[in-house]
């Protein structure tokens, strides 16, 4: 008897608990209903289309890298203290327990080192900008200057990939290619995102094509390298004996062959081939046409200076940088060498400033000067800072800085960004940040903020998870937006 | 039928939970399809129910204990029904709640608050049923319960009023709205329109006429003037004296920075503007449009009252999809400024593809562009007829267009236009003046690189203050700058016979100057430039760039080399530096010369470079050659300790067996920091006829440092 009471009230309760449960099952099936996305990853569609998720303040970004890490004491965070102490050693408190470099590491002293240049106040931020940067102090109150940028890599590749891909590991794409996918192009005939190099006498690192590379993006995002030279673009000029109408042919029966087996295998990357090739036709006529610097006139070679038009430097690069986004190129990256000043600083940054400053200024006030400044948005900076104590032998004239990664100074101009500020704080001795700090990512999360995509929605689905140029944190820094 | 009737709300209530905590979980996932919206906007309507039967519930079930057996079971029957009932209405209105939350406008911590102190009274009054059906004769539980509930109402109604009617609804009408006023910056006080507003929104919830900490009020400019406990706020035209200035920029950590911690803080633009204000003596009553065009405050002013444009809700009606695509083409984009806005931005380019047409197909799209591009399109004024049609145009860019007064006239009918490009074009001083005051909405027009004399500029900003005029650099007012050196058109500077020098500059017009004879080249003696001087042997050309207007270049020196003979093979005696291998021994007869900087593996490419031991190479020839002096080029860098070779060697003979030494050279040191340089260092002898030549560099070795050997190129004449 009692064994068929415990075994009604099992059954009871099974039935009670399966009926129960269906209600609950129900009930999360009613629900699902209302979610499309529950169990599909169809986020990333809705961004395909290339619209913003929000109105945009920039439709373009000209980003010109200093690549091997500008010593932000020689250019832009002004340290008395550092001269005030020179050749005393840094103290503990101050350097914590940041690791050195392989090329620090087993120097005995680590003597602090002031600037060797002096520096002035500028325009209504009164900023501080040091007279290697004559040409730029002209222009501080078009500039927002972040003294407090941060990264966490503390050599140049990890750091350089870090700040352009958001990883510090690589094969993720490019920021570039990020904001190609996220807002397609412009202009029809150009790629969305262009790449130009050049490279000053100081010591150089080297910039790889990966670092513009479109990751697991389709490759229509990867960036197109513009070289120097007769063929800006390689292989894009039709070979001897070739006219554009044998190239037309071409190109149709090759589409159709390309569409057959697209119908057979279905690899989108057959698709990508297709729209490349037509690109690359249309594109023919486009390069030459904004490749060409012969028609500028003298008031605009004088403000890049003489060098704008010698291909293959920054000033020549800055020049062609303004005609392509002024053609709808979204994203025009430069790299320019030379800033990796671990040893005779003084000699080496000087040559490196000089080579720079004027056509970066320029930039700047030609954009303006066209009603394109509010709309484009420019960048100047490493990938990290410089120690505030010397490299190797400190002499009465001469010394050197190793990375550091605890703070840096870039700046940023147009776009919808604030002018004429100085952002963020570092500590008297610029190793430290005071206040303010802003993390690669949050630079990241800003700059895609500013071209209207929210930095937590440009999301990519690759290998079962989703990807975003910010990983998994970056906060918009509100207040250096206008 | 009645107790059915019970058991299914039962169920119904267990659904409803499992169901909201899932909706819960997955919020930022929910998608409200458009006709579940009208449910959800029904949701302060129906917010009335729950709240009197949950109430009415409570109360009841106070009223149950101490009374009669029979009416406590009354009671607690109605208590429960009304619970059950107020519990699942309850329900409703959270699961409305939810789906009007996720459209748009609905954000915020009142927000968050209303949301879950709402989903916590449903919550309560589900677990309070269970317990009330069980633990009935519990009387305590159930009263705090009920309490609870009645407090989770409170509450929760509290956050619903302030989210549909707004913050301090019930106050409103007695606080003045001063915040929300946009004032026009002809008519801003910098003071009143500025100043005060800062101070009011960071400074006066403390310093006010009720609170007084630190016995300071900032409402008022007698009250501003007499300062606080700690002293006057203020020294006129000097902020870094002012008490005000010094406690903002404390650190925040520290106790009297002001705003404390905590609170919102100043941003930089309002820090920057008190300290201005106070540096511009503190005036109480000018007005900003009276402070000089370039002064600081005035510039910073204008910053913070502007409106910001570019978020503006569009209210006219989406275009069609299908015509928007159409009407994309290779040479025309047209995007949506947003996802979800009808208002469109559409860019043209390629003037060789532009035709009239190309603006007149947008007349279906008309109502919905908001900004277009047309730089460097040859665009005419009947164009711009077309143009004056896209009543919704806020931004437009004619750059380098064939724009003139004409077209420039019919711009006046868009209303809503506040950017307008026009550098570049032949617009006149004269068609501005006219024009600009008739364009009612703009806000800012670029007329860089026009007609428009400096002067001119001027009188146009002072004529039309609400406008911003970019007029951009102005050619001369620039120092004067210096030429870039010419530079060399031959392919290699290295040449066998003779060579015809080929020199030019990127810069037209420029006049190159120069010399062969390794004196400094000048405007007045050396030769210009004219493509047709040819040199037969090693010669050192020395040349310099001359414009009017520039200042000349320095002194490039480009040394032509001259090398006979090319050995038909060559081989290494001793290993080259690793980082320094160039292209082994075939380095030195490949007529590439490197660059300064080789230390630097991106210049090392021609460098062939020893340290260790010394660079040795045979040269062999299939025919002998009759050989009267060997060079040998080299890099010297003093400071990274690039040195030249301490000694050269030449041998040569029939083969290697048999050689003879032919000559000896030592090159002089560098001088302590001398500046890089490229150098040739070249031995005479006897003409010789030689099948085998040996050249021996030897590094450069001071007590036990060894220095770097770097050549790129040997010259056999």
């Amino acid at each position: 008897m009692e064994k068929e009471i415990l075994e009604h009230g099992f059954t009871f309760n099974r039935r009670r608990f399966l009926s129960t449960m269906s209600l609950g099952v129900g009930s999360l099936a009613l629900g699902s209903l209302l979610m499309p996305d529950l169990f599909s990853g169809s986020e990333e569609e809705a961004i395909t289309a290339g619209i913003p998720h929000f109105a945009p303040k920039a439709k373009r970004v000209i980003y010109l890298f200093q690549n091997g890490a500008p010593s932000q004491q020689e250019l832009f965070d002004y340290k008395p203290k550092l001269r005030e102490m020179n050749g005393k050693e840094i103290p503990p408190s101050v350097r914590g327990n940041q690791r050195l470099t392989g090329m620090t590491a087993d120097q005995k002293k680590l003597p602090l080192v002031g600037s060797f240049v002096d520096f002035k106040q500028y325009g209504n931020s009164r900023a501080w900008i040091s007279d290697l940067l004559p040409y730029t102090s002209r222009i501080v109150d078009d500039i927002c200057i972040i003294k407090t940028l941060y990264t966490e890599a503390i050599n140049h590749d990890p750091a350089l990939t870090f700040i352009q891909t958001g990883a510090q590991q690589g094969n993720r794409p490019s920021m570039g290619s990020w904001l190609s996918y996220g807002l397609g192009s412009e202009n029809k005939n150009l790629p969305a995102f262009t790449v130009l190099l050049s490279r000053g006498i100081g010591n150089g690192q080297g910039v790889y094509s990966k670092l513009w590379s479109n990751g697991f993006l389709d490759s229509v995002h990867q960036g197109v390298q513009f070289s120097k030279g007769e063929d800006p673009v390689l292989y894009l000029r039709d070979p001897d004996g070739m006219d554009r109408k044998a190239r037309r042919e071409m190109l149709d029966n090759i589409s159709e062959l390309n569409e057959m087996s697209y119908k057979q295998m279905g690899d989108p990357e057959i698709t990508t081939k297709i729209k490349q090739y037509e690109m690359a036709y249309r594109m023919q006529l486009a390069v030459p046409e904004v490749m060409d610097l012969s028609k500028e006139p003298d008031s605009i070679v004088k403000l890049y200076g003489p060098d704008c038009l010698v291909p293959g430097t920054f000033a020549a690069n800055c020049l062609l940088a303004r005609k392509l986004s002024e053609s709808g190129v979204r994203f025009v990256q430069l790299y320019h060498q030379g800033w990796d000043q671990h040893g005779n600083l003084p000699f080496e940054i000087a040559k490196q400033a000089k080579d720079v400053d004027q056509a970066s200024a320029a930039l700047v006030t030609d954009l303006k000067n066209r009603g394109l400044l509010d709309e484009t948005l420019v960048i100047w900076g490493g990938e990290f800072g410089r120690t505030s104590y010397t490299q190797g032998e400190l002499t009465k004239d001469n010394y050197g800085r190793d990375h550091h990664p605890r703070c840096f100074s870039i700046w940023m101009a147009g776009g919808g960004i604030k002018p004429g500020i100085v952002y963020g704080e570092t500590d008297e001795f610029g190793y430290n940040i005071a206040s303010k700090p802003v993390h690669v990512h949050d630079f990241q999360a800003t700059i895609l903020n500013q071209m209207g995509l929210n930095h937590e929605r440009l999301t990519f689905r690759y290998q079962g998870r989703r990807f975003r140029l910010t990983d998994v944190s970056g906060k918009v820094v509100k207040d250096i937006i206008s | 039928m009645k107790k059915k009737l019970i058991a299914f709300a039962e169920q119904l209530l267990i659904v409803a939970n499992i169901f909201i905590v899932f909706l819960l979980v997955f919020e930022n996932k929910l998608v409200v399809p458009k006709w579940l919206q009208p449910v959800g906007r029904m949701h302060p309507l129906l917010i009335h129910f729950p709240i009197v039967l949950l109430i009415l519930a409570v109360v009841i079930n106070l009223f149950r204990f101490g009374i009669t057996e029979e009416s406590n079971r009354f009671y607690l029957n109605l208590s429960q029904k009304l619970l059950l009932a107020g519990a699942l209405l309850a329900a409703i209105t959270v699961l409305m709640g939810l789906f009007l939350s996720r459209e748009e406008g609905y954000a915020g911590n009142t927000l968050e608050w209303h949301k879950w102190t709402g989903v916590g009274t449903f919550f309560l009054a589900s677990i309070l049923y269970w317990i009330n059906k069980t633990l009935w004769q519990k009387p305590f539980s159930l009263k705090i319960g009920g309490a609870l509930i009645v407090l989770a109402l409170i509450i929760t109604g509290h956050y619903g009023a302030s989210l549909s009617h707004g913050e301090n609804f019930i106050m409103q009408p007695v606080i003045a709205d001063e915040e929300n006023k946009v004032v026009p910056i002809e008519q801003a006080i910098v003071f009143d329109d500025v100043i005060r507003p800062i101070l009011k929104k960071k400074c006066a919830s403390c310093h006010n006429p009720d609170k007084m900490k630190g016995e300071l009020i900032l409402a008022d400019s007698l009250s501003i003037l007499k300062g606080g406990k700690s002293g006057k706020l203020f020294v006129p035209g000097d902020p870094e004296m002012s008490l005000l200035i010094q406690r903002i920029h404390l650190p925040l950590e520290e106790k009297k920075h002001m705003p404390p911690e905590g609170k919102p803080q100043l941003t930089e633009q309002e820090a920057l503007l008190l300290e201005l204000w106070i540096d511009e003596n503190t005036e109480f009553s000018k007005k900003v449009v009276d402070l000089p065009a370039t002064d600081s405050l005035r510039i910073a002013a204008t910053v913070f009252l502007q409106a910001p444009i570019s978020d503006e809700k569009f209210e006219f009606a989406e275009a069609n999809e299908k015509t928007i695509e159409k009407l994309n083409t290779n040479y025309r984009t047209i995007r949506p400024i947003a996802k979800g806005s009808p208002a469109l931005t559409v860019d043209v380019f390629n003037a060789a593809a532009y035709s009239s047409k190309q603006l007149s197909e947008l007349a279906e799209i008309k109502k919905q562009i908001v900004s277009l591009n047309l730089d460097k399109l040859p665009v005419t004024d009947d164009d711009i007829k077309s143009i004056a049609e896209f009543e919704n145009l806020r931004k437009l860019e004619l750059n380098f267009t064939n724009i003139t007064a004409k077209g420039l006239k019919e711009l006046a009918a868009l209303k809503n236009l506040h950017t307008l490009t026009v550098s570049g074009t032949r617009l006149t001083y004269q068609d501005l003046k006219e024009q600009i005051p008739s364009m009612k909405g703009l806000k800012t027009i670029s007329v860089w690189n026009t007609g428009l004399s400096e002067s001119e500029a001027g009188r146009l900003q002072k004529d039309n203050t609400g406008v911003a005029i970019i007029t951009g650099f102005k050619e001369g007012g620039r120092d004067t700058l210096t030429l870039n050196p010419p530079q060399v058109k031959n392919s290699t500077l290295v040449f066998d016979k003779n060579i015809m020098i080929q020199l030019k500059h990127p810069i037209k017009g420029v006049e190159i100057r120069y010399t062969l004879d390794g004196s400094m080249p000048d405007s007045i003696k050396s030769p210009v430039f004219d493509n047709t001087t040819e040199v037969d042997k090693t010669t050192s050309v020395k040349a310099k760039a001359y414009k009017e207007g520039w200042h000349s270049s320095d002194v490039i020196t480009f040394d032509f080399l001259k090398s006979t003979f090319k050995p038909d093979s060559a081989i290494l005696l001793y290993p080259l530096n690793n980082v320094h291998l160039a292209d082994g021994a075939h380095t030195f007869f490949d007529t590439k010369l490197g660059v300064i900087g080789a230390n630097n593996p991106a210049w090392a490419n021609y460098w062939a470079g020893v340290r260790n031991n010394d660079l040795g190479v045979v040269s062999l020839f299939k025919n002998p050659v009759t050989i009267s002096s060997v060079g040998i080029h080299y890099m010297v860098e003093e400071a990274t300790g690039i040195y030249p070779p301490a000694e050269v060697e030449v041998w040569g003979g029939e083969n290697e067996k048999q050689l003879k030494l032919l000559v000896k050279m030592k090159p002089p040191l560098p001088k302590k920091k001398e500046p890089p340089s490229l150098r040739l260092v070249e031995g005479q002898f006897k003409p010789q006829q030689v099948s085998c030549l040996k050249i021996i560099a030897k590094p450069y070795v001071k007590k036990k440092d060894r220095y770097l050997l770097l050549v790129d190129e040997m010259l056999l004449n």
